[in-house]
């Protein structure tokens, strides 16, 4: 209440001798800010198995690191002494925080108010996000759940943007260039939160809360007729299988608990080296089963995981993007320490051979790599570009050289370890500049693998044959027996020819050659950002 | 609780090397599937017994299908 006294019957207003009331006002802002939609709106979340935008936040950070921005943003409602009567915050939450130690930008939508479709100073504060995490130069997180605008509108009727108002992704873009950015679907994510869902080195969906949709059932029925559920439409299995998103995971939790695993291998920038750790993994450990791991039998596919973990830092390799473009592997991952890229073929998935979807992956995954100065490590099983109608329509040769391209301007470190296979265009994708590359006794090469190149070399001696098929088995295998892995160490073709049990001692002896590399590559990349 | 052995890929089923009632032992081949003319062998990833099994030689398998259960 305002200080009223009355003296000689005038009512006279006392300037208040403190600003006790407005600093009364500022606490209860915040108090009310915190109330987010209100008990109901929160129930209704908590119904449906989601926490709230301040819950995932909490589950995020590093305990009491939040340090919100933006608490009083929101409407507030005054009665005319104006007291308040009703304070509704901003729908997206930001602030700083840690993550193991390390500080970051988090922001998201708050569902629980509109449904996270924003509100104009919730507009606001999402758009400062990213202008936050250039300008800060931290790694920015995003945790999703909300969708675009309404052609409700907004309650008050405001100016719209002005002509020049900067791009509305110029800032996303700039994010993209200069700081890791992760981001998590958690909920319902449509419209412009997808948008920037995507916007993203690495995103992650959760399984059981999550779809993710250019436009939602009703929309998609109302212009096309088509009657799909939201899961239908954009759930984790629609999602993670055509790369919209890296990842999925089971729950809430485990999104952000990935979130945080990926931020552990970042640089907070681009003018920043990736944090090296101490290694308690022997460097000069040679695990006996990489001697039988690729079998003799060339038509055998074998679990190229199971190499990687046989090689890399022990339990630090983290896949991204397993349900899509699967025939190859990327991930993140440590080598003596060192944080580094992973990129391997799946032989148990189309004999490892690139797909448009493969390429797509392996080229923003080199990208990736580029831009936060993080050495690749490719271990090659390439039987060529996958072929045949399907790939064809595909546009496999334009994604695959683009794939290429990018390895031949990539500027980190690569080492290329062959581990059997590696033919065709396709192959070159899987060397970077000037890198480092060993090979297994295991190791074949060529334009294409045998069995194709004799059906095609040896066409007319094949069909003249008393027994065509017999005869081309007999080529098959003259040729494969030809196949010897010394010739390339003979021609110093690769760095050396190696026992692949001493992979893991090699590499990291290349690992601590490049260390004086590394810091003059800082600082943005020539590209941007391509995502 | 049995564990289910589902395909990572389709293809067509090539060797079947167990049996209901068979134990296994972690790492053991259960069947070799073929995909784009590679043999793609699938492993007991613990030890156990079979359960059942749902494919047999020859089938032409979609991936995501349920191959075998090992209790």
């Amino acid at each position: 209440m305002p200080n009223l006294c009355s003296i000689d019957q005038t009512p006279i207003k006392i300037i208040a001798m403190s600003w006790k009331d407005e600093t009364n006002q500022i606490h209860e802002r915040r108090r009310l800010a915190k109330l987010q939609g209100g008990a109901d709106a929160i129930k209704a979340q908590h119904r449906k198995g989601r926490l709230t935008i301040r819950e995932r936040v909490d589950a995020l950070l590093d305990d009491g690191s939040f340090d919100e921005i933006g608490m009083g943003a929101g409407d507030a409602e005054l009665d005319e002494n104006g007291n308040l009567i009703e304070f509704s915050p901003a729908n997206y939450v930001l602030g700083f925080g840690k993550v193991d130690g390390r500080r970051c930008i988090v922001g998201g939508e708050d569902f629980t108010l509109k449904g996270g479709s924003p509100s104009a100073a919730g507009q606001r504060k999402s758009v400062y996000t990213e202008e936050l995490a250039v300008k800060m130069r931290m790694p920015l997180i995003r945790l999703h759940e909300g969708a675009g605008g309404s052609v409700g509108g907004a309650k008050k009727q405001s100016l719209s943007a002005p002509v020049f108002e900067p791009h509305r992704f110029k800032s996303v873009v700039q994010a993209m260039a200069s700081v890791p950015v992760a981001t998590a679907a958690l909920g319902a994510v449509a419209g412009m939160p997808a948008g920037r869902l995507v916007a993203a080195h690495f995103s992650v969906m959760s399984r059981s809360t999550a779809q993710v949709l250019i436009a939602g059932p009703a929309v998609v029925q109302r212009a096309m007729g088509e009657k799909k559920t939201k899961e239908e439409l954009g759930g984790a299995d629609v999602h993670t299988r055509n790369g919209t998103v890296d990842n999925a995971s089971e729950d809430e939790t485990e999104a952000l608990a990935q979130i945080r695993r990926f931020l552990g291998y970042m640089p907070a920038n681009v003018w920043e080296l990736a944090p090296v750790s101490a290694c308690d993994d022997p460097v000069d450990r040679q695990e006996e089963a990489l001697l039988e791991i690729v079998p003799r039998e060339r038509r055998r596919a074998f679990d190229m995981r199971r190499a990687l973990a046989m090689i890399l830092d022990r339990d630090t390799f983290f896949e991204m993007g397993k349900g899509h473009g699967r025939s190859q592997i990327t991930g993140l991952a440590r080598m003596h320490g060192q944080p580094v890229g992973v990129w391997a073929n799946d032989g148990r998935h189309l004999a490892g051979a690139m797909t448009a979807n493969g390429a797509h992956k392996v080229r923003r995954f080199i990208e990736m790599c580029d831009t936060f100065h993080l050495p690749i490590l490719s271990f090659v099983d390439e039987p060529g570009f996958m072929i045949g109608s399907q790939s064809e329509r595909e546009a496999t040769i334009r994604h695959g050289a683009n794939a290429v391209l990018t390895a031949a301007m990539s500027r980190v470190p690569w080492a290329t370890v062959m581990v059997r296979r590696s033919f065709g265009v396709a192959q070159a994708a899987h060397y970077g500049p000037d890198g480092y590359v060993l090979a297994w006794p295991s190791a074949e090469t060529g334009p294409l693998p045998v069995e194709g190149g004799v059906a095609v070399a040896f066409h007319r001696e094949i069909a003249q044959a008393e027994d065509p098929d017999a005869k081309r088995r007999e080529l098959e295998e003259m040729l494969a027996a030809k196949q010897s892995p010394f010739p390339r160490a003979e021609s110093f073709s690769v760095h050396e020819l190696i026992d692949p049990r001493e992979t893991r001692p090699m590499l990291c002896r290349w690992i601590e050659r490049i260390q004086p590399l590394l810091p003059s590559l800082l600082g943005p990349t020539g590209f941007s950002v391509r995502p | 609780m049995a564990t289910q052995i589902k395909l990572e890929t389709g293809g067509s089923m090539w060797k079947m090397l167990v049996r209901q009632g068979d134990d296994v032992t972690a790492g053991q081949e259960l069947f070799i599937m073929e995909v784009m003319k590679m043999e793609v062998p699938y492993e007991a990833p613990a030890d156990g017994k079979i359960v059942a099994v749902h494919i047999a030689e020859g089938d032409v398998v979609e991936e995501g299908q349920l191959a075998l259960e090992i209790d």
